[in-house]
């Protein structure tokens, strides 16, 4: 194994507290490909990027922008897992390096707590980290269980990828980085119509029905496709398609019975860590998982 | 910059277009293409962001109580295929800002924000969440310096903002 890269992980809200076997599956994983997480008790809420910016912008960049100081201050680059999180980060991060008028009126908000922010450091989602810094060919090789049964829906989600400009990712309609680790796992990559559709989360607190029906069009391309799985990374677009999956279904008016797990949870049933998925999947799963573990080749529990 | 409560329409238009993100809207020639592309248009004909930039840039005070800005799902499909690269989400959610003391905010999004300033934490931490992490093995994560937080932001005002700040929008209890 190659030597240990340090990571400091921004932790948020929703994975650490509300599904913490995301964080579970993935540090496990990590620590296979020599990867540490450090963490820093002065980040706090990123905040979320997808109601707090409509209360007040200036508080939302100046909070995000604080984190990323904090980042700044452990020397290492920073991970977050969620989506939502890294989206916060990623963008202040973009805007106070950019905007200097901003940047400035931030320092002077920070000086009382001797922090700053430059914006010169690197804010990372989970897949710049797999994709490349360590590499498919590395988590290839600590494949011992090859999903080759399985077919595989990428769920992207729009704040991991957009935009471009301050989430450095690969492309904003055709993200390849998650399709590629799903294949190493020996899974085939499920093709279908819309890959870069929106969970339909983000409105929830204001309209649930739109909101709900944005998912089923989305579950309804997936499910077409002859998906055994969703995978994801964000806690939210998890609970959107997953926790209220039933929600859905309802206004659908169809069944989807689809199953979705975490990119830990997929890379852990590759790597021979599966007793960490089969042990929390009662608790965090609602859509049964046995006949995907089953094709997973580890049974159910 | 922070927003006063009692702005004009043609307040915000300026505040907006002093923004660098804000000024990519004097780029807008109203093709229409963003209200093609996103996903709310699609299933709700009057969340129009087309039209919500035009409203926006001809400072019209309905903008203001325009609760529709709020089925905006900042998923950034409009910005994608606009030819001038409008931030368009960016812009909606200023212009959603502007509404905090009218009460033009879901109350889910109140309550969050609630959390965030207090706790600093978009959701209250029980402690079976916290015996949780720790039988997982998963290492205590500490709270967050909010004494430090709030006194950053002062000079906005928020925490007093966000005390008075009532929801006449309803939307979605539960989460
Ligand atoms: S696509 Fe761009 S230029 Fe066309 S109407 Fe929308 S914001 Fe304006
Ligand atoms: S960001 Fe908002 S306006 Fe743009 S496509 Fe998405 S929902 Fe529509």
């Amino acid at each position: 194994m190659s030597k240990a890269r340090t990571y400091t992980y921004f932790p948020g809200c929703m994975i650490p507290y509300r599904l913490p076997h995301f964080e579970l599956t993935m540090r496990e994983v990590l620590k296979k490909l020599g990867v540490e997480l450090e963490t820093s008790p002065d980040h706090s809420c990123c905040p979320e990027p997808t109601t707090f910016t409509g209360v007040d912008f200036e508080a939302w960049v100046t909070i995000a922008a604080r984190n990323v100081a904090v980042s700044e201050s452990t020397g290492n680059d920073t991970v977050a897992m969620c989506s939502g999180c890294f989206h916060t980060l990623a963008v202040a991060n973009h805007m106070v390096h950019e905007d200097q008028e901003l940047r400035e009126r931030i320092n002077k908000r920070l000086k009382k707590s001797g922090l700053e922010v430059t914006g010169d450091h690197s804010v990372k989602n989970l897949l710049h980290v797999l994709h490349n810094d360590i590499g498919i060919e590395a988590i290839q090789k600590q494949v011992t269980n090859p999903l080759k049964q399985l077919k595989i829906a990428p769920h992207y989600g729009c704040h991991l990828v957009r935009p471009l400009e301050a989430t450095n990712m690969d492309h904003a309609e055709n993200p390849q980085w998650m399709d590629a680790i799903i294949r190493a796992t020996g899974a085939e990559v499920a093709e279908f119509e819309n890959k870069m559709a929106c969970c339909g989360a983000p409105i929830m607190p204001a309209d649930e029905q739109k909101s709900l029906t944005v998912t089923s069009k989305h579950l309804k391309h997936i499910k077409a496709s002859g998906a055994d799985a969703i995978v994801v990374l964000c806690p939210t677009c998890y609970t959107q398609m997953e926790t209220q999956q039933g929600k859905v279904e309802a206004i659908a008016e169809t069944e989807f019975n689809l199953p979705v797990l975490s990119l830990g949870e997929l890379l852990a049933l590759s790597m021979g860590l599966s007793e960490i998925v089969t042990e929390n999947q009662r608790r965090y799963h609602r859509v049964k998982l046995t006949e995907l573990l089953e094709k997973a080749g580890v049974g159910g529990a | 910059m922070v927003t006063k409560d009692t702005m004009s329409s043609l307040e915000v238009r300026n505040w907006l277009l002093d923004q660098p993100e804000g000024e990519t809207l004097l780029r807008c020639y109203q093709c229409g293409r963003c209200t093609s592309a996103c996903p709310v248009a699609d299933i709700e004909p009057s969340f129009n962001p087309r039209l919500f930039l035009q409203k926006i840039l001809l400072s019209d005070e309905l903008i203001a109580e325009e609760q529709l800005v709020w089925n905006c799902l900042t998923c950034e499909q409009c910005e994608v295929r606009c030819p001038e690269h409008v931030k368009i989400p960016h812009i909606l959610i200023l212009a959603k800002v502007r509404g905090l003391m009218k009460g033009n905010v879901p109350a889910a999004a109140l309550d969050r924000a609630r959390n965030i300033l207090s706790i600093g934490r978009s959701l209250e931490v029980s402690s079976p969440m916290l015996k949780t992490r720790e039988k997982m093995g998963l290492p205590d994560l500490g709270t967050p310096p909010m004494d430090q937080i709030v006194a950053m932001l002062v000079d906005i005002g928020i925490v007093g903002k966000i005390e008075k700040a009532e929801s006449i929008y309803g939307g979605t209890e539960n989460e």
